[in-house]
């Protein structure tokens, strides 16, 4: 279901273990990352392919149209 | 005014950078490590099982200061609760045991302690050690060195060296520095979570229960952890199941074959992070830069285990760079293909080989078979007789 439009994610911070698998997983160049070792949360992504939300062990990112 | 010249600058100081660090400086490289961490192995992402031999064969002796507990073997269970022993107190009960003169077979560690412990040994082998430090970018300059830019403590740094090293864990952002291909597909990394337990009993083995029914694409595990403590976790892939780790742990510990011995668990510490299931990266070097450990994925695609893999890697590398830069070469990709090749006849030809079988298995869309398949090559990869014994 991945969206080609870009999209800006959010944190559940209280959930995030901070185990660093959305970073690993994610296809972006180098950078895209939050200061917390998530993806980063304050900039659009343009390649929108969710694959970081798909592998959050606790499903705590969630996205809306950038 | 520090010098600001380096034989080599290593960005991560997990088990792969530091042990790369110590043997070079122990040949007499000038080494700057740099971690982005206040505190090493924090926060933990691994459940730190790793052999005794993967320990002793990079120097480093088995101590109290990082040890939670000895491991004695392995039990395998299939997703019904068929359990294979392989107990090695009881298959060489002259060599393992826990009594005097007797060995463990491998330990349970503790990251924080084993990382630091790994970093202090690189330190007084003459490695510098910056902390609160992250690589920001690198390029290579007309001298054949290259430029490092870090940011430690707020403050931007520029440091040079001759080699890069990028040794900074599976999220690595080194390997995009220099454009490598460094892309996990999604069917091949393991979305992982673990909780230290209380009151759960464990008997000096490393559990590993598999079965699409607890972790499609993965396996669970249940690994003693010292103080009567004990750790439950596992992986899963996420394109085989609707449902994140977090449910499937959830799941594992009420309605598994464990239920009962689960019951009267309570949490102490929640963990996770992914582990790469898949093939080692197929170009680890770039002009004045190489990369390993997770960074250049050498983990053993089977087990997920990546600690042994990170420090041999390590010193393959740390010797590696060694001969090299003491040869007078110039460090471009072409030369530094070397490394790739002295690590492959090494390690990573078999892991390749583990790759291989790990991809035949979940080639198979049989469920059943799938899973009668990883059973026994989960069983078999740890009997004694198995041709990976030493990954
Ligand atoms: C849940 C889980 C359980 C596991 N269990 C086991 C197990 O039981 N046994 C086993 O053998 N393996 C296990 N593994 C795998 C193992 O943890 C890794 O393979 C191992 O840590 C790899 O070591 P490394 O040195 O390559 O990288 P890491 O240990 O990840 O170290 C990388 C270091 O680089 C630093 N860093 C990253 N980016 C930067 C930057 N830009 N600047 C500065 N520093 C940076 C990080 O802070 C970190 O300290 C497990 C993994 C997970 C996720
Ligand atoms: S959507 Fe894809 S590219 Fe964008 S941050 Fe997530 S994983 Fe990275
Ligand atoms: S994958 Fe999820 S839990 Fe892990 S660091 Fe990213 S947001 Fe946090």
């Amino acid at each position: 279901m991945s969206k080609k439009e870009p999209v800006i994610f959010a944190i559940g911070w209280n959930a995030c273990i901070n185990c660093g698998a959305c970073v690993a997983i994610c296809p972006q160049e180098a950078g895209f990352i939050s200061p917390f070792d998530t993806i980063a949360v304050d900039r659009p992504c343009d390649i929108a392919c969710l694959l970081c939300e798909d592998i959050c062990p606790v499903s705590t990112i969630t996205h809306k149209r950038a | 005014m520090p010098d600001s010249q380096y034989d080599l600058v290593i960005i991560g100081s997990g088990p792969a950078g530091s042990t790369t660090a110590r043997f070079a400086a122990q040949h007499g490289l000038k080494v700057l490590l740099v971690d982005k961490r206040q505190e090493l192995g924090a926060p933990i992402q691994c459940s730190g099982a790793v052999s005794r031999h993967a320990l002793e064969e990079v120097g480093i002796t088995p101590d109290a200061e990082f040890i939670h507990e000895p491991i004695y073997g392995f039990g395998i269970y299939n997703g019904r609760g068929e359990k294979t022993t392989i107990d090695y107190r009881r298959l060489k009960p002259e060599e393992y045991g826990p009594e005097d003169g007797k060995k463990p077979l491998g330990y349970v560690v503790d990251r924080r302690r084993f990382d630091r412990y790994l970093m202090t040994q690189a330190e007084r082998a003459g490695v510098e050690v910056w902390l609160k430090t992250e690589g920001l970018s690198y390029r290579p300059d007309a001298n054949g060195s290259c430029e490092v830019f870090l940011r430690r403590f707020n403050q931007e740094i520029k440091v040079k060296a001759r080699i890069l090293v990028g040794a900074d864990g599976l999220q690595s952002q080194v390997g995009k520095w220099a454009g490598l291909r460094t892309h996990i597909k999604i069917t091949e990394l393991a979305s992982c979570l673990q909780f230290i337990v209380d009151q759960v009993e464990t008997e000096g083995l490393l559990e590993i229960i598999t079965g699409h029914e607890w972790a499609p694409g993965g396996y669970a595990w249940v690994f003693p952890k010292g103080h009567g403590y004990a750790e439950i976790g596992l992986g899963v892939i996420s394109t085989m199941t609707d449902k994140d780790a977090q449910w499937h742990l959830d799941k594992f510990i009420r309605q598994s074959f464990f239920k009962d011995r689960f019951e009267n668990s309570r949490i102490l510490e929640i963990q996770g992070g992914g582990v790469p299931l898949a093939a080692p990266l197929r170009t680890q070097y770039a002009d004045n830069l190489i990369l390993v450990g997770d960074a250049a994925r050498h983990v053993n695609p089977i087990t997920g285990g990546g600690i042994h893999t990170a420090l041999s890697g390590g010193y393959i590398a740390g010797n590696f760079l060694a001969e090299f830069l003491n040869s007078g070469q110039p460090p471009t990709a072409q030369n530094l293909e070397g490394y790739q090749n002295a690590w492959l006849e090494a390690l990573g030809n078999k892991m390749w080989k583990l790759y291989g079988v790990k991809a035949d298995i979940f080639r198979n869309n049989d469920i059943e078979e799938r899973d009668a398949l990883l059973y026994q090559t989960m069983a078999g990869y740890f009997s004694p007789n198995s041709e990976y014994k030493k990954i």
